[in-house]
């Protein structure tokens, strides 16, 4: 008799406004078996698992779970049909102890009031029984981030859970922890579980995975025996086949460097070593682009050169001038200008009018100040002007920044930005979220700048945006850089193996 | 870890401190007579008591909304329409149904601000600012509208109230049982004039003599807000709320029903803190009575680091501050003696835990004010009546060390968040 199906996922589609985040996507779930569904940023993995865990309600398609058809309106009738999730972000409150995250909204009771001690036997019985190591007592805020997964992995089947997500489990572990959490899923897994295990590093997938299902661009791409495969076939798979022609435009580079990073080692928020040693250079005129897995110390590399983290040891110089002890105003206003990665959080005001957001980093110089004070005729007029030039589809400059699309929210973000006559541009994902003719317009622009000698640090998960737009190419991992490429004879597929740490043994040139 | 050991150590470092409290407070009595016996004495203890009810359950009001994520500053409002309708309801139907009611005005108060604040959304101070204007307009309104056509009552109060009951405890403070008076244990060794032993004892004949009822189930509710809270599975839900309320939606906690809940209850709490200090303290309604215990209520919580007995203790020490004044002003003065000895103390713990500059600031604050006592006989009219909103400064900035409220406390949540 062949195993019977945990969970099947059929014609799956779920529309946001603009996107296309799921089309037409099935998947199908072997009973005790470890189940990857892998691809890149964007390909879709997290809005499925929502929708099979009953945070998101899909379009269209049918879900069923151990055969029977289902349609879930909350998390609550996921839980209750066995299915449980392990989030990326742990939902743990932290001034509770373990024993309250666990069981809370399913308390044991004993006369009205709690039954502590029935508590804490079960959680002992679940913990020792999964081999999961855990104090009920202890405070969650005192807990390391693999106990607190563990805490939720505990969290999930003390609710009696068959079918467990773990949302990129490993994102946030070191590789001890990992190993920790692979030994747990295999005991589950032989006590009879299902995981489903969402994850884009490779090797760790290969490791763990028995059946793998690679989404790209919302969509099923195939469902493999991981027997079967290797992590550059796979990373092909997520990546696709078809590439844009590079741009050939010739410019000139010259000898002159912008910024330089020598030794460079920034601490991350958890204590750890977020960058170790890095050593780079970008010249007058030159795109450097910065590939790598999200999480491996792209965002601590920005914020190290524009001063919103503490250089730990090496030196940043900036036009030959030693900038590490500057503090990020007087780095801005010498000539650092910046695209950040999430335009709501850290780009924009969202209800403030344009002409406020447009001043936004540089509401110190002119023409949007005059003295200390704010100048508004003149930010008026600069803000026309950046709308203007860069094509912003407003009604007008004293619109709130929330009532434009994701693309001209984007356009009023790079252009405030190139407006300023920066010397060096650093864009963290320019073109995320947004549509096609935004995205064209924005690679244009930075075509544009560099012909003009501005240098640009392009930070982005596209690899096709990449290979396309840089002069040369870095990868980091782990928090170090770990190739340097040139993009002319550079594939995706390449850059894939680079990025997730898979082995290159196809005889490319790797520097 | 054995728990046990944790117990008794604690069980003893507040026997410690107590005493420690009463030793300072007996030493500063010796050395301040004979200008004022009222340092420590059953009156000045009754009377902190009774200061520090309304204080108690504002504070308790504050905790009841805080843990579940919603900031309650419109306890000051609440208490109002507690002290009206606990008024109304006393004359109506008689003291008991006065606090019952009472109670019923200020958790119509909280719900009022539920709704503002959990239901739309709406900035919770702002919220809470409002529910603060809002309470003197109706209870002014209502007040027109029904105590002014009474005999004895106003636009601005109530004729006057009956109290409920008061209560002596039998065997400690010659309580009667069954017709038959017990001996007054505390009050006999109190008149004995030994140190320490009869300033102690004074203490607990003072808050063990004429005792009223309504007093005793407010100090009821402390451990009872402690058992809801920590000790059922509704009080972790409602701090879960308070902590995080995105994961507890994730589990099918109802979120928006717990806050709900949560500040029913801390409005209910403020209402019958207005309806003791009506009933109880003054036995007449009188506009602008509650004169801003919600705030200092909602200064113990943070005192007491959003803990019930924390906040107990921060309306003790302002309930004492209060009785003080209205006791004795020249009590006031030996005040100044005591917050010398009290910075003093404070400094040298600093000194203890190298932190030289603190200290030295501490020392010359605690000489400053010991030199202030000792060139003066009395202090300057205005000072008593601010002496309790002095000490709720003093404290807060003594105490804001190592506080830690909710982690989602005053935030807005909405379902469906992330």
């Amino acid at each position: 008799m062949p195993p019977a199906t945990a969970v099947e996922l059929t014609g799956i589609t779920k529309r946001f406004p603009g996107v296309v985040a799921n089309d037409d996507v099935h998947i199908s779930v072997t009973e005790g078996e470890i189940h990857a569904v892998v691809g890149e940023n964007g390909a879709g993995k997290s809005t499925l698992m929502k929708i099979l865990y009953g945070m998101l309600a899909p379009d269209e398609g049918r879900m069923t779970v151990t055969g029977d058809e289902v349609s879930f309106s909350s998390p609550g009738e996921a839980i209750d049909r066995g299915i449980g999730m392990v989030h990326q972000h742990f939902m743990l409150a932290d001034n509770l102890t373990v024993l309250e995250n666990v069981i809370l909204g399913a308390e044991p009771k004993r006369r009205g009031a709690i039954d502590l001690e029935a508590a804490r036997t079960s959680l002992e019985e679940l913990g020792a029984s999964y081999g999961l190591d855990i104090h009920p007592d202890d405070m969650v805020d005192t807990l390391e981030v693999g106990e607190r997964q563990r805490v939720e992995i505990i969290k999930v089947l003390y609710r009696g859970a068959k079918i467990l997500i773990l949302d990129e489990p490993t994102a946030v572990l070191v590789p001890q922890e990992v190993e920790e959490l692979f030994r747990n899923l295999r005991e589950l897994k032989a006590q009879g579980h299902t995981i489903i295990f969402i994850d884009h590093k490779l090797t760790e997938v290969l490791e763990i995975a028995d059946t793998i299902t690679v989404l790209r661009a919302g969509r099923t791409v195939t469902t493999v025996d991981a027997a079967d495969v290797t992590a550059q076939e796979l990373a092909e798979m997520m990546i696709g086949g078809d590439l844009p022609s590079p741009s050939t435009a010739t410019h000139q580079i010259d000898d002159h460097v912008t910024l330089a990073l020598a030794g460079v080692s920034v601490t991350g928020d958890d204590e750890r070593e977020a960058l170790s040693d890095i050593d780079l250079t970008i010249r007058r005129g030159e795109i450097l682009g910065v590939a790598g897995v999200e999480g491996n110390g792209q965002g601590e590399l920005i914020e190290a050169i524009l001063g919103l983290r503490q250089l730990a040891g090496g030196y940043l110089t900036f036009r030959g001038e030693d900038i590490g002890q500057w503090p990020v105003r007087r780095r801005r206003e010498s000539g650092i200008g910046y695209v950040p990665e999430d335009r709501h959080r850290r780009g924009l005001l969202l209800d403030a009018p344009l002409w406020e957001n447009a001043m936004l980093g540089h509401q110190t110089v002119e023409p949007f100040a005059k003295g200390s004070l704010i100048d508004r005729s003149g930010a008026r007029k600069a803000t026309e002007a950046i709308v203007d030039r860069f094509d912003v589809r407003t009604p007008g400059i004293d619109t709130t920044a929330r009532a434009l699309s994701g693309g001209n929210q984007q356009k009023l973000v790079v252009g405030r930005e190139i407006a300023a006559d920066p010397l060096l541009l650093i864009a963290a994902h320019p073109t995320r979220g947004i549509d096609v003719g935004a995205q064209a317009a924005v690679w244009e622009e930075l075509r544009r700048v560099r012909a003009e000698g501005l240098s640009v640090l392009l930070v982005s998960a596209d690899l096709h945006e990449l290979i396309g737009l840089a002069d040369r190419l870095v990868v980091m991992l782990g928090g170090r850089i770990v190739a340097e490429l040139d993009p002319a004879d550079t594939t995706p597929r390449l850059l894939g193996s680079h990025m997730t740490g898979a082995e290159v043994d196809d005889g490319e040139p790797a520097t | 870890m054995n728990p046990v050991p944790l117990k008794e150590s604690r069980v003893l470092r507040w026997t410690i401190a107590i005493l420690g409290l009463v030793l300072v407070l007996s030493v500063t009595q010796e050395l301040a007579r004979p200008e004022t016996n009222d340092l420590i004495s059953a009156g000045t203890a009754g009377s902190t008591l009774r200061r520090a009810v309304p204080i108690l359950l504002a504070g308790l009001g504050g905790i009841w909304a805080e843990r579940a994520g919603v900031v309650n500053i419109g306890l000051e409002g609440m208490m109002i329409l507690g002290t009206w309708f606990g008024a109304w309801g006393a004359l109506e139907f008689g003291p008991w149904w006065g606090i019952v009611i009472g109670i019923a005005g200020g958790a119509a108060g909280g719900l009022l601000h539920a709704v503002a604040t959990v239901g739309f959304g709406v900035d919770h101070i702002i919220s809470g600012v409002a529910i603060n204007i809002l309470a003197p307009g109706i209870t002014r309104f209502l007040s027109r509208e029904i105590f002014a056509t009474q005999t004895g009552g106003g636009i601005t109060q109530s004729p006057r109230v009956e109290s409920v009951g008061h209560v002596d405890f039998p065997f400690l403070s010659g309580g009667e049982v069954f017709g038959w008076a017990s001996p007054d244990t505390f009050g006999w060794i109190a008149d004995r004039g030994w140190f320490l032993v009869s300033d102690l004892c004074a203490v607990a004949s003072g808050v063990t003599s004429n005792v009223s009822w309504a007093t005793l189930l407010a100090l009821a509710l402390v451990p009872g807000t402690v058992y809801l809270l920590w000790r059922t599975p509704f009080g972790l839900r409602v701090r879960s709320c308070g902590e995080h309320p995105v994961a507890a939606d994730s589990l099918g906690v109802n979120v928006y029903r717990m806050k709900y809940a949560a500040v029913i209850i801390s409005g209910g709490m403020a209402g019958f803190g207005g309806a003791f200090i009506a009933i109880e303290q003054t036995g007449i309604y009188r506009e602008a009575q509650t004169q801003g215990r919600g705030f200092i209520g909602l200064a113990t919580v943070i005192f007491g680091n959003w803990q019930p007995l924390g906040a107990f203790l921060g309306s003790i020490l302002f309930g004492f501050a209060d009785a003080l004044q209205l006791r004795d002003r020249t009590a006031v003065h030996a005040l100044l003696l005591l917050t010398g000895v009290a910075v003093g103390l404070v400094a040298l713990r600093a000194l203890r835990r190298s932190q030289p500059v603190g200290a030295a600031v501490l020392l010359l604050i605690s000489a400053l004010v010991l030199w202030w006592y000792s060139v003066t006989e009395s202090v300057m009219s205005e000072l008593p009546p601010v002496t309790p909103h002095i000490a709720t400064l003093l404290v807060l900035v003594f105490a804001t060390s190592r506080l830690r409220m909710p982690a989602a406390d005053g935030m807005r949540y909405r379902k469906g968040q992330e």
